[in-house]
């Protein structure tokens, strides 16, 4: 099922006069197996994009659909559990909870889903070994490095079966040899599972090595590069 | 379900240790509030308990079984000391063996000096040195002889004022059953120190066979049967008889002592108020801190009813460790005044505390009172209750204004 942005507009308006696009006359349609980067200046509206696909927040015009359906129309809990059932996200700061292990961490959401406790116990060890990271279950984050706590949460963001997994500037927070651990690692889980990556970027690295490019100023999308990767 | 409530356990659990010196302080304040005022209640409602089984052991009784026109209904002061009765009346014969008779009458006292109207009670002797402490308020000279008869035990400014000392005889004159003037010479054989209170003025006691005798009563008669065991909430119901409590017999000591008892309660309302003004402060910091977190939890998809609900797990069981704790500390305290005993004299400068007249020196055993563990928890869950609304609002707001 695919995602689809439809003449999205997000208008923060202070007063009359002051009004600020987030969003703008967004067009767009995420196929599954999509691998797709939002590039523009601090701003420019990446994270807003990002939020509106979420449902984190509401355009105040046009239209968010999902396999058809309008998200925009859903009540603030069934966004939530929208999320929930079909989205995953990663962070630039991790966000994992420091309380719990790596292995709680990744457990979370799918406590949240009411998935079976073998199930679970299965898909958390799935998802650490595909981000490399079997022997670490056990560790709180504190006790990880920041490019482990960033496998972490993509383990994370990966082990509840997303259709689509959203990332904020996933690797702005990493050294050069881990952020380009951690793109290939996206790379290979987009490759073999067909999972539809869409974050936002100022990584050249990053960039270099995505599909599409959506390129975004002021609100709005100004460019569509596609690459062969 | 229960699996999610474990992980929700879990969670809550694992919160409480992010800032160990932080739920270390909340507790131990919690707990040791809650221990306080277990303590507390437990001395309040003890030390209102030993002073009137000291005051009622001493002369008053717990209460009263008398003719059912025996004490006028509008005022329990007044009395017809023509009502009598007798043993046959008294249907539960246990309550014969718990209890002492006694014959009251209004009755001049004339010595060397002056004639003076006093209350004469007579006694069973032997009994009375049993159940109750009035013995041991004789000072000077003894108290009543069991064998002996026409005795008089004065109290200490009464027999000031009448120029009565011990050996003297004094003239008892009084209005018999039969209406006929009574009169008798009484020998002074003790001096009752209450203290100096105005019970001093106004007793005398006597055998209860001199009484009868005085009063023209036969051997069967009397007024009163007292009863002192004060542990008995629950009167016993006697046809054709009346049944009166300590409490209705002394209604301005029983008001005193409910006082006492309600502003007990009143004063730990306001102790838990303050505690819960504290940790609700406390407890808006720290989920504010995490502020970020929650929003984190919103985004990968948990519903905010999911976080206020961790985080009324993590405060209900931060609470019910510290209550439990605060119990155990509260019934420590308790049973270690109950082997050792507080002088109530600690609190008033040294000085005896005068109660109906007559002087109370107890010390206080802390027994400790069921209800207070149940009451007292469930007083300070309320508050805790209470403190966590306004930050938990604080962080729905936020939860859904945040993003």
């Amino acid at each position: 099922m695919q995602f689809e942005l439809i003449n999205v507009e997000k208008v923060y308006q202070a007063s009359e006069e002051n009004k600020v696009y987030g969003a703008r006359n967004v067009n767009l349609r995420i196929p599954e197996g999509e691998f797709m980067a939002l590039v523009g200046p601090s701003g420019s509206g990446k994270t807003t994009v990002l939020n509106l696909i979420a449902g984190l927040i509401l355009p105040t015009g046009g239209v968010l659909k999902h396999g058809g359906s309008d998200i925009t129309s859903l009540s603030l809990e069934e966004r939530t559990q929208h999320r929930l059932d079909y989205m995953g996200f990663i962070f630039q700061d991790y966000q994992l909870l420091p309380i719990l292990t790596a292995e709680e961490n990744i457990e979370l959401p799918l406590q949240l889903k009411g998935i079976e406790k073998n199930e679970i116990k299965e898909r958390v060890n799935w998802a650490l070994k595909q981000v490399g990271l079997e022997n670490m279950g056990r560790r709180f984050p504190k006790q990880l490095s920041g490019g482990q706590q960033q496998r972490v949460s993509i383990a994370r963001a990966i082990a509840g079966k997303p259709q689509l997994i959203l990332a904020d500037e996933p690797t702005a927070n990493l050294d050069s040899k881990t952020a380009q651990e951690i793109i290939e690692l996206f790379l290979k889980l987009n490759k073999d599972f067909n999972l539809t990556f869409i974050f936002s970027t100022h990584d050249q690295r990053l960039i270099d090595q995505v599909r599409t490019v959506l390129y975004i100023k002021d609100g709005q999308i100004t460019e569509t590069r596609t690459h062969n990767v | 379900m229960m699996r999610s409530l474990a992980f929700l356990i879990k969670f809550a659990y694992r919160n409480l240790w992010r800032s160990p010196k932080r739920t270390f302080i909340m507790l131990l304040s919690l707990s040791l509030g809650t221990g306080f005022i277990i303590w507390d209640m437990n001395f309040a409602n003890s030390g209102s308990r030993e002073v009137m089984k000291e005051f009622l052991a001493q002369y008053a009784g717990h209460y009263h079984i008398t003719h059912n026109n025996y004490y006028n209904p509008g005022n329990k002061k007044e009395f017809n000391n023509y009502k009598t009765l007798t043993d046959d009346q008294i249907t539960d014969k246990s309550l014969l063996k718990l209890s002492t008779r006694r014959v009251t009458a209004p009755v001049f006292v004339s010595g060397e000096k002056k004639t003076l109207g006093v209350l004469l009670t007579g006694l069973e002797t032997e009994k009375e040195m049993r159940l109750t402490t009035l013995p041991k308020v004789v000072t000077v000279g003894r108290f009543l002889e069991p064998s002996a008869e026409r005795e008089i035990v004065l109290g200490k400014r009464l027999a000031n004022r009448i120029n009565a000392k011990i050996g003297d005889e004094v003239a008892v004159i009084g209005q018999a059953l039969d209406g006929s003037v009574a009169n008798d010479l009484m020998k002074v054989v003790g001096l009752l120190d209450f203290g100096g209170g105005d019970l001093e003025e106004s007793l005398a006691f006597t055998q209860i066979k001199s009484a009868r005798e005085l009063m023209a009563m036969s051997d069967e008669q009397y007024h009163q049967r007292v009863t002192f065991d004060i542990d008995q909430e629950v009167l016993p119901k006697l046809p054709g008889l009346t049944v009166t409590s300590w409490t209705e017999l002394l209604p301005e000591i029983s008001v005193s002592i409910r006082f006492i008892d309600n502003f007990t309660w009143v004063v730990t309302f306001i102790i838990v108020l303050v505690i819960s003004l504290g940790l609700s402060n406390t407890l808006m910091i720290t989920f504010f801190e995490r502020d970020q977190e929650f929003q984190s939890l919103n985004i990968i998809g948990a519903q905010t009813s999911w976080v206020t609900k961790a985080l009324m797990l993590e405060v209900f069981m931060m609470g019910t460790v510290a209550i439990a704790a605060g119990c155990l500390l509260g019934h420590l305290s308790t049973t270690y005044f109950y082997h050792f005993p507080i002088n109530i004299q600690l609190f008033t400068g040294g000085k005896p505390i005068i109660m109906g007249g007559m002087v109370i020196q107890p010390l206080v055993r802390i027994y400790p009172v069921m209800e207070y563990y149940w009451k007292v928890p469930l007083l300070i869950y309320f508050f805790l209750a209470s403190t966590m609304i306004y930050p938990l609002i604080r962080v729905i707001r936020r939860s859904k204004n945040a993003i």
